[in-house]
């Protein structure tokens, strides 16, 4: 299964205008400048997900998911190296301690850096899309990419065969923490967002 | 209330900065139960958390004290959340992460009779 070109870039462009916010929150949360790169969009069969997540996060994904419902659902996820996310904890601890484990404190924190994130991007394509996009209460795991993925099909209401991975790499204090936002969606989800793309881009050539 | 310590930590030291005094709560049945036992002026309300949901939480606390204002303190950006949250009787909507100058005006403007909807 594959997106037509047009549409991609029409996802793509929404998409950088979607990550801009997290990016900006993410900023001002931390105190540093996040750089963004040029997000990724492509169509995935389920199965081989957890080795690309492998290969771009070594073993132990440190992830923050959050699903979501509405005329368009999946589940969104922040995910970071198992090192990045330490860090991460630790630039917003009211402490300042070493990032040595993940105690409640720091788990507290990942998931709410990654509500803040997650809500950023998704609320603005609510917002251009014109749909409600309900959300669930985040959730932090620590755990192989292979149980990620498990998981977030299991969290799907739709089955999940192949998943629309959209994806952005991000860095904080020049790539101390690096992190990915991906968005997983079914195909049923993935006929929608297209035709509520369609839309947009009308609306947006009158 | 709010189920993150950090958005806590946040709202708690600038509402102390303006002099005000906090009392927290990690999810909405435990507002509910403080702010029965100690009735506050102002609520600051988390949207999506375990348990209650906050709209939820803002239609029982008008039950307990009329005069209750509440402003949502909320990740999720979309303009509906924010009219639903209106309709609801919030008085107002701050977006996080909760940038704590707006959070202070906030406060200042709404204890003095004025709501940030305009």
């Amino acid at each position: 299964m594959e997106l037509t070109l047009d549409r991609k870039d029409a996802l793509t462009e929404l998409i950088n205008i979607g990550y801009g916010r997290p990016a900006g929150a993410l900023s001002e949360l931390t105190g540093y400048r996040i750089t963004l790169e040029v997000p990724q969009v492509a169509m995935y069969e389920i199965e081989l997900i957890p080795a690309m997540l492998e290969a771009m996060l070594g073993p132990v994904v440190a992830s923050v998911s959050q699903v979501f419902t509405g005329p368009v659902s999946g589940n969104a996820l922040l995910l970071l190296d198992e090192q990045s996310a330490l860090v991460l904890s630790q630039l917003l601890s009211e402490a300042g301690a070493e990032p040595r484990n993940f105690d409640s404190n720091a788990r507290e924190i990942i998931t709410e850096v990654g509500n803040i994130l997650l809500n950023a991007c998704l609320g603005v394509f609510g917002n251009l899309l014109r749909i409600q996009v309900n959300f669930a209460v985040p959730r932090m795991r620590l755990e192989s990419s292979a149980r990620l993925i498990e998981a977030v099909v299991d969290a799907n209401e739709e089955k999940l065969t192949y998943g629309l991975i959209i994806h952005t790499k991000f860095k904080v204090k020049g790539g101390d923490v690096t992190g990915y936002l991906v968005i997983v969606l079914g195909v049923p989800s993935l006929d929608r967002l297209m035709s509520e793309l369609d839309d947009w881009e009308s609306r947006q050539l009158q | 209330m709010d189920d993150s310590s950090l958005s806590r930590r946040t709202m708690r030291e600038a509402l102390e900065g303006l002099g005000q005094k906090v009392e927290e709560a990690s999810d909405g049945n435990q507002a509910l139960e403080r702010f029965f036992l100690k009735p506050s002026s102002l609520v600051l309300l988390d949207m999506v958390t375990t348990g209650r949901h906050g709209l939820d939480v803002l239609a029982k606390l008008p039950e307990m004290d009329p005069t209750v204002k509440v402003i949502i303190a909320t990740a999720d950006i979309q303009s509906s959340t924010a009219e639903q949250a209106r309709a609801a009787g919030a008085k107002g909507l701050l977006n996080k992460p909760i940038n704590s100058d707006l959070l202070k005006a906030s406060v200042t403007k709404m204890l003095s009779g004025g709501d940030t909807w305009n």
